[in-house]
């Protein structure tokens, strides 16, 4: 594997010079704005649409 | 480099969340919707919906692909920063990888907050039980990471004395949790058995859903080859 000499703090430096701090807050925000909407909102007329999912996937409900 | 790895843990989440979306279809909304009648059957109350039945039908298949989607986007990233640090050979480690991460989004908030049953009563408020899910979370990312620190520290001395050690962080979570307060819910509405049934069947199509993600992954990622930025990208910038 290619992966043998480097260490997680070279693939920190790594994504550091690839991304730019645009992408980095875009895929931050979109990651949070998707976890949040399924993780949390409770707010009832989404809550009560992901009610199924929700209890499916064992995510705490209602 | 990072651009390829999120890119193949979204594909391999849709590919994921797709079967996950059809589970949701096929078995979640239909068996949701019985146990939530069974309970209010016994119970004699009716729960109003801010939403039609179709509504809800439907947005949780569309939930259940999302979700796959967004589990494989993180998978993807945290596969990038951690695969030289995880232990294994090659794709094995995604399925190290998938094991963490079922165990830090689910199994852990699971120890205390089991996957509730349609019409249970819940003894904590929804505020309180968000933030203990949440916490837990992150004791089990904690957790995840003492497992493999354990494993490296002694994996010199053959896998089976490194597979123990660490099992070790694991087993104590899960003594830690059966020894904290369990958190109570009343499922007097239904069956035992209908509970145990459901909560295996969540369970396990959980861990389907983290297997049938570090599964894409891998073979997506043995398909790209690697360490793909160097070779292949300028191969590629030549070509065109």
């Amino acid at each position: 594997m290619t992966t043998s000499n480097e260490t997680v703090r070279d693939r920190i430096d790594r994504a550091r010079l690839e991304l730019s701090p645009p992408q980095i807050l875009a895929v931050v925000a979109l990651t949070a704005a998707l976890g949040f909407a399924l993780l949390f909102l409770q707010e009832p007329l989404a809550h009560d649409s992901m009610h199924n999912f929700r209890h499916a996937a064992g995510i705490t409900c209602h | 480099m990072i651009a390829r790895y999120l890119e193949r843990g979204v594909a391999a989440g849709t590919i994921a969340g797709l079967a996950y979306g059809a589970f949701m279809g096929l078995v979640g909304n239909p068996l949701v919707a019985y146990m939530e009648a069974a309970a209010h059957h016994d119970h004699g109350h009716e729960h109003a919906s801010a939403v039609a039945e179709t509504t809800t039908t439907i947005v949780s298949i569309g939930s259940g692909v999302l979700w796959g989607i967004l589990l494989g986007g993180l998978f993807g990233l945290a596969y990038y920063f951690l695969e030289p640090s995880l232990p294994g050979a090659g794709t094995a480690r995604a399925y190290v990888l998938a094991g963490a991460g079922f165990l830090s989004v689910s199994v852990a908030p699971w120890l205390l907050l089991p996957p509730a049953t349609p019409g249970a009563q819940q003894a904590l408020d929804t505020g309180t039980r968000l933030l203990v899910y949440a916490a837990l979370m992150a004791v089990g990312a904690l957790v995840s990471a003492a497992a493999v620190l354990a494993y490296r520290s002694v994996a010199a001395r053959g896998r089976l004395v490194a597979a123990v050690a660490a099992v070790a962080p694991i087993v104590i979570l899960g003594v830690a949790a059966s020894l904290a307060a369990p958190t109570a819910t009343a499922n007097d509405a239904l069956a035992r058995e209908l509970v145990a049934a459901f909560r295996g069947v969540v369970v396990l199509s959980q861990a389907a859903l983290w297997l049938l993600v570090a599964g894409c992954f891998g073979w997506l990622h043995r398909r790209g080859g690697s360490d793909s930025t160097t070779a292949r990208d300028r191969t590629s910038a030549s070509n065109a």
